[in-house]
């Protein structure tokens, strides 16, 4: 009975000490000031907020861009704008693949930070929803000159986003595997499905790889337009799917399927994800990839013996005009239901300002996205100044920023084009009209 | 009052070699079956990240370092998680173990109407998708003002835990002959006390097993963890190896590393509840 | 003669404090209950009968339309045919996995310490969040890895076997992995249950010359029994929303091949943005977990 007895009284206790370690973590709303829910202090209703020195407003920055450069540099970075301004920022981050849920669900329930990062392919359902602010109304209270940014991404006229710095998708090149097949650097598809082929017979790696998960179908986008793209097509007329007999689309439908076909692909493109990808390159399995500049560091510094370039994109046979290259950006944006809509705009001027832009697209190895920045990158990093001649001799084009439900148009022609490949669909053309049919009902 | 039975199943009689031989062969398999996955999962926390996709596969890395390990250890923001992980999942296990006691002898040993409801209704609210509820459920949360605490993220492992530790001590109670309760009532005790002294230290091995799930529930859960917070000073272990995914940079081996670490406070706590595991019920423990 | 008269006493008048003490005990669940998980589902159901919800700030009322789209909804019939097979397959596995290493956990053929370090080695797999473990699982069955080397090294495959990229492999795959995942639950909670079953039984029955297998049947099964359909009814309702797993290694590819409830559940509100159906998926899921829940509990009646 006396150890029952201890039992009880050891049961009680614990339950004491519970609610009482509760009651503190309850209380102990940890130091975070959530001063998107009213700080006292200056506020200021118009836009002019700027050089009031020693503010009490503190801005959210919601990113996944932290963990992609050098510590800390983003915290430096934002901290030049406390100088400047006395407004603090509080950089927030979440994982990327998860963003666009909490984004979404942030939006609803009422907990979005003030500024946000944002891809490209979100921007048009988050305007829909009312989670973000119209940026055009904004910059002109400020009296912005907006002429000075690369792009802007817009719905229904306003712009909604502001591309801060550019990823581009160049072509990386495994030279050992070219060089060990004894093969010359493709240039046109015909070349391509050549080289492809030898490689995998003299070498027994694959020639080219594509991220087909239907988790993140980035690779519809990122790998297969790009062939598209870089051959002057277009998938969409007056900004609607133009699918359905597109000549354009037919041909790089039948030019990827035989690549399918000749083995050449990566196994498990299925269930790859881009990051996936950037492992079989890494590790010599791969020898053409289409693929974000930003790749570059990991890949050098994981296998720093990997004789790799950059080319061209392999144009369709016959092709002379410019080669669109496929970015992707990290984009910004305000909160619709932020209090402080005129500073965080302040903020993002800031960002795109010439010297803070171009120092961003120095540490993210990325292209400014504002066109009067002068970036610096390091003259030794021969690799990515050649990636950087290649992109400025073409455009920079990525279709899918600012349709409806972009993501999800990616996943449909990712299903539809796996039918293709596999064969279960006959005809290209057969697989385009089905994928036009589909798609229509988001445009609607 | 307890006693320490080893292999109860037939302790009764001859050992049959054949038997054992079975045993062994069952177990060496469970091992390698649960074993391998971990231990390739170990043994990538110390190669560089290159390695991890390596052809054929490398075993152990000439490169073998401890890199990932350190960079976890460095970071005060990652040791943050571990502690807000530790504290969370402590406190949701005793304050579940608490309610589902009370509420598991409510449906073992009484009768009444609403019963057959309040039972359906705990079991089947947990099929509705976390992620179909995260929106209404954000919102209270935000209404609440509970929004980036600890709160928020004990109460909603309680209510994650809550159905399966009901269910199971439920089960583990109806196990128990009433009359043990009688016995202490008889006695002049009130049932509160016939749950406490009676029911519970008999219930042992059963309230260990929920506890060891409710434990690892709030330990490994991700959704809520991720939506329920804002800052990284509350947030938890699973949410910690997320944001080594990046956009575009995965750190493989520090992710390795982190699940390598995260899983030791749930080894330990199997290892040192092990005896209990084995503290059996006598069928003496009702005396006439 | 004390004990009785005070026994009858209690029994004659069922006082207030009687009455309301099964309610009392079950106070604290039913008010964190209803506060924090009733009133949300109230909300996913009431989501569910409008159009546009969260999108639009005035949705409109559609009655039962949204189910009607989902029935409709071609994929939404493979979802719910690939969730049966998993459930199913998961349900199975775990137990018979479970349940074996429970028994071999519990005997007596093997020492002690044996028996503890296996203990902790066999519950590994429940020790780790389901991205990781699909994270793993994914990097082990990329055709270039671990796994599909040590079938080529043991012959006993040379084609480097698209697990997770097949349409004929990626839901066996699925299925695999999240029985690796699941069985230490079953098996921690059957090991608690073989504790408990008194010695006894067992003696009463050697004495009676009932062999292994007859033991096993005629006592261990039946006194596992109440154990057994707790964990099967509660499997089934997490297998069924299980989510993190699949999304993380096939994301319901390829095409459709492992396209299940919870992932076509997700894609509807998180991509599609139509919440409304997703809200009305989710309360098809519920209804069929109160389906299921129901007989589970007239089941539990009938063991009183």
């Amino acid at each position: 009975m006396l150890k029952l007895k201890a039992f009880h009284k050891t049961s009680f206790a614990v339950l004491l000490i519970a609610l009482l370690l509760t009651l503190t973590a309850c209380g102990n709303n940890n130091s975070s000031p959530s001063n998107t829910s009213g700080s006292s202090g200056s506020q200021s209703d118009t836009g002019s907020s700027g050089n009031s020195g020693g503010s009490d407003i503190t801005l959210e920055f919601q990113q996944w861009w932290g963990v992609e450069l050098p510590d800390g540099a983003l915290q430096e970075i934002v901290d030049g704008f406390t100088a400047q301004t006395g407004i603090k920022i509080k950089l927030l981050s979440n994982p990327y693949a998860d963003t666009r849920t909490q984004i979404a669900a942030g939006a609803a329930a009422g907990t979005m930070a003030d500024v946000v990062g944002l891809d490209g392919s979100w921007v048009y359902d988050f305007a829909k929803q009312g989670a973000i602010a119209n940026l055009t109304a904004l910059m002109e209270a400020d009296g912005y000159d907006d002429s000075q940014l690369s792009d802007q991404i817009r719905v229904d006229g306003n712009t909604f986003m502001i591309p801060v710095v550019n990823f581009a998708y160049p072509m990386y090149v495994n030279l050992d595997l070219v060089n060990e097949a004894g093969v010359s650097i493709p240039t046109n598809w015909t070349e391509f499905v050549n080289v492809t082929k030898t490689i995998k017979e003299k070498t027994g790696k694959a020639g080219w790889a594509i991220p087909l998960s239907t988790e993140s179908p980035s690779g519809i986008q990122n790998n297969f337009m790009s062939w598209l793209w870089a051959s002057g097509g277009s998938m969409l007329k007056d900004g609607k799917p133009n699918l359905a007999g597109n000549d354009d689309l037919i041909a790089t439908l039948e030019f990827v399927k035989q690549l399918f076909d000749n083995g050449v692909v990566a196994q498990g493109a299925y269930a790859m994800k881009e990051a996936d990808m950037v492992e079989e390159f890494t590790n010599g399995r791969v020898a053409f990839m289409t693929d974000s500049l930003a790749h570059l560091t990991t890949i050098k510094s994981e296998a720093p013996d990997l004789n790799i370039d950059f080319i061209p994109i392999p144009v369709k046979d016959g092709y002379t005009g410019k080669s669109g290259m496929d970015v992707a950006n990290w984009g910004i944006g305000i909160a619709e239901n932020s209090k402080y809509k005129a500073e965080a705009m302040k903020f993002i001027e800031y960002m795109m300002s010439p010297e803070v832009n171009a120092k961003l697209a120095v540490l993210a190895n990325a292209f400014p996205g504002n066109i009067h920045a002068q970036p610096d990158y390091p003259a030794d990093n021969t690799l990515f100044l050649k990636a950087y001649e290649i992109y400025q001799a073409g455009y920079a084009i990525n279709e899918f920023t600012g349709l409806p439900t972009s993501e999800e148009l990616m996943r449909q022609f990712d299903e539809q084009l796996q039918l293709y490949l596999d064969g279960d669909t006959k005809t290209a053309a057969e697989m385009l009209e089905k994928t036009q049919e589909i798609w229509v009902k988001a445009f609607k | 009052m307890y006693v320490t039975r080893e292999g109860r199943n037939d302790m009764v009689g001859e050992k049959k070699w054949y038997l054992k031989a079975l045993a062994i062969v069952v177990l060496i398999f469970g091992i390698l079956y649960a074993g391998f996955p971990i231990l390739w999962m170990f043994l990538n926390s110390f190669k560089p990240n290159a390695q991890i996709f390596a052809w054929p596969p490398v075993w152990i890395s000439e490169s073998f370092t401890l890199n990932a390990y350190v960079e976890i250890f460095k970071d005060p923001e990652k040791v943050r998680y571990f502690i807000n992980s530790y504290f969370i999942a402590f406190v949701v296990v005793v304050l579940t173990i608490i309610v589902s006691i009370l509420a598991a002898y409510s449906f073992s040993r009484f009768d009444y109407p609403g019963k057959k409801i309040v039972n359906t209704l705990i079991v089947s609210v947990q099929a509705v998708p976390p992620i179909v509820l995260l929106i209404p459920y954000l919102s209270l949360i935000v209404t609440f003002k509970l929004h980036n605490t600890y709160g928020a993220l004990i109460l909603t492992y309680m209510l994650l835990t809550l159905s399966y530790a009901i269910i199971m001590l439920t089960g583990y109670f109806n196990t128990l002959p009433k009359e043990l309760d009688e016995a202490v009532m008889i006695d002049g005790g009130s049932r509160f006390r016939a749950l406490w002294q009676i029911l519970v230290p008999l219930a042992t091995p059963g309230l260990l097993a929920v506890g060891m799930y409710t434990f690892m529930l709030s330990w490994n859960e991700y959704l809520f963890a991720l939506a329920l917070t804002k800052t990284n000073d509350v947030r938890t272990v699973p949410v910690g190896i997320s944001l080594l995914m990046g956009q575009h940079a995965y750190e493989w081996n520090q992710m390795m590393a982190m699940s390598v670490l995260g899983s030791l406070p749930i080894l330990v706590l199997f290892l040192f509840f092990q005896r209990y595991f084995v503290a059996g019920m006598t069928s003496g423990a009702v005396k006439h | 003669m004390k004990a009785n008269s005070i026994n009858i006493y209690k029994q004659d008048a069922p006082s207030l404090r009687k009455k309301t003490e099964p309610y009392l005990y079950l106070l604290p669940t039913l008010l964190l209950m209803c506060v924090l998980l009733i009133i949300p589902i109230i909300m996913v159901i009431r989501y569910s009968f409008y159009d546009n919800v969260i999108i639009n700030k005035n949705p409109v009322f559609v009655g039962l339309e949204n189910f009607k789209l989902i029935f409709e909804n071609s994929t939404f019939v493979v979802a719910v045919k690939n969730t049966i097979v998993f459930v199913g397959g998961s349900i199975v596995f775990h137990m018979i996995f479970g349940l074996a290493f429970a028994v071999v956990l519990n005997t007596k053929y093997l020492h002690r310490r044996t028996k503890a370090v296996s203990r902790v080695l066999l519950a590994l797999p429940w020790m780790f969040t389901a991205s990781v473990i699909a994270i793993l699982w994914k990097m082990m069955m990329n055709p270039n890895g671990i796994i599909n080397y040590l079938l080529s090294v043991t012959n006993l495959s040379s084609s480097h076997i698209e697990w997770l990229a097949s349409r004929d492999f990626a839901l066996f795959s699925i299925t695999f992995i999240n029985i690796w995942a699941g069985y230490p639950f079953y098996m921690v909670s059957l090991l608690a249950g073989l504790q408990g079953i008194p010695n006894d039984l067992y003696e009463a029955a050697a004495i009676d010359g009932a062999n292994i297998s007859q033991r096993f049947f005629r006592i261990t099964l039946p006194q596992l029994k109440p154990i057994i359909i707790s964990l099967v009814m509660l499997d089934f309702v997490w297998t069924i929303q299980q989510f993190a797993l699949i999304w993380m290694t096939t994301g319901g590819g390829p095409i459709n091949a492992t396209e299940m409830m919870s992932t076509f559940i997700y894609k509807l509100g998180f991509s599609k943005y139509e919440y409304a159906q997703a809200s009305a998926s989710a309360v098809i899921l519920l209804v069929v977990c109160t389906i299921v829940a129901i007989f589970y509990v007239r089941h539990q009646r009938g063991q009183e």
